[in-house]
């Protein structure tokens, strides 16, 4: 290997989701990703059996970038230098194809046709990462972001400044937005008050997450193989139906949930928890995610499966299920968090079956004395989906990458 | 010559149509896959919305069949009930607002916080979204804009001065709306957000790289020339959430000004559907209600994605 070596800390993403960690070399021949502490590589691709490189995404520290091989094997790399490295790696890559769809060659072609002499013409220009900004605009933007997002959160802290006031602080004038004592009293007291009444208070958190959990459980089964069919295989009436199915996102519970109804009670399912989880079985986000997600799965991945001979379910299930992680667990906390947040005022009559949101609503009604406890009750609700998008933030982002409707 | 054409053009049509059912033969596992989700979606979405249309030209309310009445249901709707032109008045002005500044918003602030390091954008997404995936959170603002003195925005202009006596913020018809249109906005960084922060982050670098090189100067021309026409799908499916979020509102009315709310000022559409639909179980008017509701939706959604059509063109 010559002198001219690059070399990059980062992580390489096999197509099976495994990650390594390492670093990547280049030089005029190929590239390499070394793990962490081996003296052979992990791969090693020499330029003449580079594909393509795409999806380049610039990140705040480290750039990602996919690198195909011909015979079609595929790496995410996600790279401290990768701008630099992919610079290089691309400035000496043998027997190029010019395609649109190859990276770096329209630059090329652009400096060309004004008869610019451009060694290396992308160094140039990336030198610069943000060649458009203006060091004012930045300011001001974060000056925005500060103030706006104080708005938002203000509600929410304020929420849980209530939760933990003791009853003088609550009535206080001026009202404190955190208090001076901070108290757990109301949450004790509301474990007291719905301990009282005849229905505990932890039926309704059971009620909830039973409804919560079969619901998403079905909803991520059953959407997932229609959405499997609809990305994959043409065939007559899928198309149409996914565009049903994408207008239908626009219409909610509540438009829908008189006619709703009346099919439920012609069904016998007014007042059992199948007038909730049904429903979500079916719900339209979900799917439509699922399947602009799965579009972007390499084709090639399911015509290898099926020449070797696997069937429909298996490649749905061994195959596709298991590279859509990011997506099942943005239908997870969708599904979540259109459940959790539910009444079901109008389907749900026993008070033994109603929901914790329900019940957070009865505790509402009970006047301005239970502020402090609604204040709690409020918390525990919405603390649960707030916890899990923290947690799944990365992947949900990647899924909803894909969520745009092609008109 | 005209009877080849249009023999040919009725041979083409068959061929499609056996085209069509040897796909469909060839494909017939797919079906399979897809039954259990078509057949709940079918039920719980199809059917309602279509029995919504039936039922809307009939009077129904359950106990006896229903009696097809014509367009009587749409012409009381529109003459005769001056509620429902309340509740029309105050979704137009939500949706009016909370539309197109919630979606700008939204937009807005994906691409700010796109500008940030990757440790803070992650804070950041989380800030912003965080109310609309909070549901029930919004009933805090019943504390904040509490009607007494110890409500806090009662407390802090008091403080300063600017009113001496507390005000009903949720209860006076004066305030009502702008209250209602302040949390909706607070609310309306939901999926279509999501789908834009990760929108821009999927951009590809290099297009800002020959962007360069072709002449643009400043951020707000690479976002018209380059960042918008590549967001194009997601703005749609930005523009579709806002949609939806504009013309379902009811919860945030409902649970903050009351229900019914004061001179019905803070009764919109979807409210005054479940009024006729649950309590007086009017199901022929509530369906002529839905129906009008799903016309309007899905017009905004067509001239939304025509308007989106010329974006950077």
């Amino acid at each position: 290997m010559s002198e001219n070596k690059l070399r990059s800390n980062g992580t390489l993403k096999r197509i099976d989701g495994k990650k390594f960690r390492g670093y990547l070399e280049a030089d005029e021949q190929g590239a390499a990703f070394y793990q962490k502490g081996k003296a052979e590589p992990l791969v090693q691709w020499h330029y003449a059996r580079l594909h393509r490189m795409d999806n380049i995404r610039l990140g705040g520290t480290s750039t990602q970038v996919t690198v195909i091989l011909k015979d079609d094997s595929r790496y995410i790399l996600e790279l401290d230098q990768g701008l630099k490295l992919y610079s290089f790696m691309d400035s000496h890559w043998a027997d190029k194809p010019v395609t649109p769809k190859t990276r770096g060659d329209e630059l090329r072609r652009l400096a060309e046709l004004r008869g610019e002499k451009i060694q290396s013409p992308k160094k140039h220009l990336v030198t610069r990462r943000h060649p458009n900004r203006s060091i004012a605009g930045d300011i001001g933007i974060y000056l925005m972001l500060i103030l706006v997002g104080i708005m938002m959160v203000f509600p929410l802290v304020f929420l849980v400044g209530s939760s933990l006031k003791p009853l003088d602080e609550l009535f206080r004038f001026p009202p404190p937005v955190w208090p001076q004592h901070p108290t757990t009293d109301n949450f004790s007291d509301l474990f007291v008050t719905m301990g009282q009444s005849w229905i505990p208070f932890s039926r309704y958190l059971i009620n909830t997450v039973l409804i919560t959990a079969v619901g998403t459980f079905g909803h991520l089964v059953i959407a997932s193989m229609a959405a499997f069919v609809l990305a994959k295989y043409e065939f007559p009436g899928g198309r149409l139906f996914f565009n049903i199915v994408t207008t239908c996102l626009m219409f909610s519970g509540y438009v829908t949930g008189i006619p709703n109804y009346l099919i439920m009670s012609r069904l016998g399912m007014i007042d059992t928890y199948w007038a909730l989880i049904l429903p979500a079985f079916a719900a339209p986000i979900g799917l439509f995610l699922m399947k602009q997600f799965m579009e972007g799965l390499p084709t090639a991945l399911i015509e290898a499966a099926t020449i070797d001979g696997a069937g429909r379910l298996r490649i749905f299930w061994s195959i596709v299920m298991p590279n859509v992680k990011p997506a099942w667990l943005t239908m997870i906390i969708f599904s979540v968090q259109s459940l959790w947040n539910t009444s079901a005022a109008t389907v749900i009559y026993s008070e033994a079956k109603k929901t914790l949101v329900y019940a957070l609503q009865q505790i509402q009604a009970g006047g301005i004395a239970r502020t402090g406890q609604v204040a709690a009750a409020n918390v525990i609700i919405v603390s649960v989906p707030i916890l899990i998008f923290i947690f799944s933030q990365s992947r949900i982002l990647e899924t909803m990458a894909s969520s745009g409707i092609k008109d | 010559m005209e009877k080849s054409f249009a023999s040919r053009y009725i041979t083409m049509r068959r061929e499609k149509f056996r085209h069509g059912l040897e796909q469909a033969k060839k494909n017939k596992g797919c079906y399979l896959f897809l039954a259990p989700y078509a057949i709940l979606f079918i039920t719980f979405f199809i059917l309602p919305i279509t029995t919504s249309i039936i039922y809307s030209f009939t009077y129904y309310n359950i106990l006896e069949p229903a009696r097809f009445i014509g367009l009587q249901n749409y012409i009381n709707l529109i003459l005769q009930d001056e509620v429902f032109l309340t509740a029309v008045k105050n979704t137009f002005v939500i949706a009016v607002i909370t539309g197109p500044v919630g979606y700008i918003l939204s937009f807005l602030f994906a691409w700010f916080i796109n500008e940030l390091p990757k440790w803070l954008r992650a804070i950041a997404v989380v800030v912003f979204y965080a109310p609309s995936i909070a549901g029930a959170a919004f009933t805090v603002f019943s504390i904040i804009f509490r009607g007494d003195a110890y409500g806090w925005f009662n407390s802090i202009l008091m403080e300063f001065g600017l009113i001496e006596a507390p005000r009903l913020w949720l209860t006076d018809p004066n305030y009502m709306m702008s209250i209602l249109v302040f949390v909706i906005l607070w609310m309306s960084m939901g999926t279509g957000f999501l789908s834009f922060v990760a929108g821009f982050q999927g951009i590809d670098r290099s297009m800002y790289e020959a962007g360069y090189v072709d002449g643009v100067r400043n951020r707000w021309q690479e976002l018209y020339h380059i960042t918008l026409p590549s967001m194009k799908p997601m703005l749609l499916f930005g523009a579709v959430m806002s949609i939806t979020n504009a013309f379902n509102v009811s919860d945030v009315p409902r649970l903050l000004c009351g229900y019914p709310s004061t001179d019905y000022a803070a009764r919109t559409v979807v409210t005054h559907l479940f009024d006729y639909g649950f309590s007086r179980f009017e199901m022929g008017y509530a369906s002529a209600i839905a129906t009008i509701l799903f016309v309007v939706m899905i017009l905004c959604k067509k001239a939304i994605s025509a308007l989106l059509g010329r974006v950077g063109a």
